[in-house]
């Protein structure tokens, strides 16, 4: 591991592309429950990189169309899993990002993730009943791809959203657990899509964010814990909403996001010195669009996927990230 | 990650306890775009798997299986569902099942397949005291793991029994005592205090809230660099809706640096505890809590507070100069011409 002052693009592409090998890799990635997960994390850092083509149109839409679950209309992580609205959400994501909507039965999965609803406003991730904030951007974020947002009933979704709200303006997992800035991310940008903003407390929560930074300007995810790559897209993101992007120290965030870059074979890890995985390749190269790093193309930090596809579909929102620099 | 054997392990494949069975392999005609590294153990184990879903067995073979793959991948969540299905089609006892998840989680406190089962057991079963005890172990593992915490506030709310929100302010008290700066304890504190009803003993809400207030003030006298202890503080006046300014006399202590020649303070003040003698001094936080005190006296409260910001932007909190300047900004606009 080095400490780098460029992002290594050409090796990340090369990394993203190597997935596709038959490679010992993290089991984090690599195993079948985040399949779904990770393509979509690989395709959209590609996509931002600039090099969407590195990874196979028709052999990515086979995969994903293979993780169609037939019982219960939705899809599934990997060929033998059940349907969850996380890789239902991906495999969206993916079949946007190519153009390739048309594939699905879309009102049969708006369907599936409307059954998901619990009566408290949660949404469960599937059949078996865990709820988590993160469903419901996941169900949001979802529907508002397939055209189908207005199915949803926002005063409920959003009464539950709001009972996640603490004392500090931060949003948990579910009502009374701790703020946390990945479901403080999956709560305003749930709240974005659905026009509710004002639901959160900007002033406190855009403060608790920018209290993310460490000296070192890595960003952590609650008071008192270590940095970690992958919150440079949560709280940037949520910032970015707030439109207080400019609240984070900028230029040391960069820097510890590329030093946390692997060298020789690319990938970005949680931080430097660690291994790579490419849910943190994803999220170092989201944070570094989002802080107008040059070269790489603009990122929705509402959705998680090019800014340019997102506006093509009439979805873009408010929100506020750094000037892209020119060098 | 597969488990290391010193012998090496039979298969399914190799027993005759399941010669029944066809094993179902991988989908057969699709190329996945990044295959998994599998071991032949688990390759074993998920046809089988496969199988007995198809045929929807559920059997004591069928937890044996399962545990098996979840011992080897504890994120698979269908095997997990499966699991639970057939636990309760073939009235498995339950505790039993507890005690399993109890080793589990210790070593895969990070799954929240792990976390949910244990919450879809305990609406079964519906003995959620010896839980607390279980949690409090877990935790000795991993003081702020997420997952654990959360499953501890959804047992007290859910549950919502006296007995078991009884001990959680002492729970809690020994939890910070044993790390001032857990977040996640300070959360839990709050939790209990104000968000969960009103508990015997502590009608007096006013009292509830003299209490609260000596003690993150004691708290911060002993390690003041602490940013949950500022936030619970900040949470108990807005919840109370106590002016920021009744705190002046304690906050200012801690915004100043430490008096070379420093002495033991005479008289102990209960209502402003000083810093202790080791903290590092200014407090960044105080600072800033000062600034808000004086910015919303306005007036001449606003050159105050700006002072203050322009030395948190330059000098204590450089990392956020940004936000500093735009306190700044906006205190004077408010102010206008």
């Amino acid at each position: 591991m080095s400490s780098e002052s460029q992002l290594l693009i050409p090796l990340h592409v090369s990394y993203i592309k190597a997935l596709g090998d038959n490679k010992d890799d993290l089991a984090y990635h690599m195993t079948t429950h985040l399949r779904m997960n990770a393509i979509y994390w690989g395709l959209t850092a590609l996509c931002i990189m600039g090099h969407k083509e590195a990874l196979d149109r028709q052999e990515t839409i086979d995969f994903v169309m293979s993780c169609w679950d037939e019982d219960a209309g939705a899809f599934g992580a990997h060929p033998d899993h059940d349907a969850h609205i996380l890789s239902t959400l991906s495999a969206i994501q993916i079949l946007v990002t190519h153009d390739a909507l048309d594939m699905i039965d879309v009102p049969r999965v708006a369907k599936y993730i409307l059954s998901l609803q619990q009566p408290s406003g949660v949404f469960a991730g599937d059949s078996f009943g865990e709820t988590d904030t993160r469903f419901i951007y996941c169900a949001v974020n979802a529907l508002s791809l397939l055209g189908h947002l207005s199915d949803l009933d926002v005063e409920k979704t959003v009464s539950y959203i709001r009972r996640c709200k603490n004392f500090d303006g931060g949003f948990g997992a579910r009502i009374g657990a701790e703020s946390h800035a990945a479901q403080v991310f999956v709560c305003v940008a749930a709240l974005a899509i659905l026009d509710k903003l004002d639901e959160v407390d900007q002033q406190t929560l855009s403060w608790w964010l920018a209290e993310r930074q460490l000296p070192n300007g890595g960003l952590n995810g609650r008071p008192e814990k270590l940095e970690d790559v992958c919150y440079s897209f949560w709280v940037l993101s949520s910032l970015s909403i707030l439109n207080k992007i400019s609240w984070i120290d900028s230029e040391k965030l960069t820097s510890f996001i590329l030093s946390a870059q692997e060298s020789e074979n690319g990938g970005i890890a949680d931080r430097p010195g660690d291994m790579p995985d490419v849910f943190h390749t994803h999220f170092g190269v989201a944070g570094l669009s989002l802080l107008g790093y040059p070269g790489l193309a603009d990122l929705d930090p509402v959705y998680c996927m090019p800014a340019d596809l997102i506006v093509s579909k009439g979805l873009r929102k408010s929100w506020k990230a750094l000037e892209r620099r020119t060098e | 990650m597969p488990t290391i054997h010193t012998d090496p392990p039979t298969l399914y494949a190799e027993r005759s306890d399941w010669a029944d069975v066809t094993p179902q392999a991988q989908y057969e005609n699709v190329n996945p775009l990044a295959p998994i590294f599998y071991t032949e153990e688990y390759k074993d184990a998920t046809d089988y798997f496969r199988a007995i879903v198809k045929s929807g067995e559920m059997s004591e073979r069928v937890l044996e299986l399962t545990e098996n793959i979840i011992r080897q991948n504890p994120a698979h969540y269908t095997a997990w569902q499966y699991r639970y299905k057939t636990l309760l089609t073939i009235k498995a006892p339950l505790d039993v099942e507890l005690r399993l998840m109890d080793e589990l989680a210790v070593k895969h406190l990070k799954t929240y397949q792990v976390w949910h089962h244990r919450r879809l057991l305990l609406t079964e079963t519906r003995k959620p005291v010896p839980e607390l005890a279980f949690i409090a172990r877990s935790l000795k593992a991993d003081e702020k793991n997420y997952h654990t915490w959360s499953y501890r506030q959804w047992l007290l709310a859910y549950f919502n029994d006296d007995e078991l929100w009884d001990g959680e302010l002492e729970f809690v008290e020994r939890m910070l005592k044993g790390d001032i700066r857990n977040n996640s304890a300070w959360h839990h504190r709050f939790f209990i205090v104000f968000q969960s009803g009103t508990r015997k003993g502590d009608e007096d809400r006013d009292e509830v809230v003299r209490r609260e207030l000596a003690y993150v003030k004691q708290s911060i006298s002993q390690a003041p660099n602490n940013a949950s202890a500022w936030n619970y503080l900040r949470g108990v006046l807005d919840h109370s809706h106590t002016p920021y300014s009744t705190l002046q006399l304690f906050v200012q202590l801690y915004t100043v640096p430490h008096s070379p020649g420093e002495t033991a303070v005479e008289v102990i003040d209960l209502e402003n505890p000083p810093p202790s003698k080791d903290s590092q001094l200014p407090c960044p936080a105080a600072i800033e809590f000062l600034a808000d005190i004086y910015e919303l006296e306005g007036g001449n409260g606003i050159p105050k507070a700006t002072e203050l910001w322009k030395s948190l932007a330059n000098e204590h909190d450089t990392i956020r100069k940004k936000y500093w300047e735009y306190r700044i900004r906006e205190a004077l606009q408010s102010t206008g011409p």
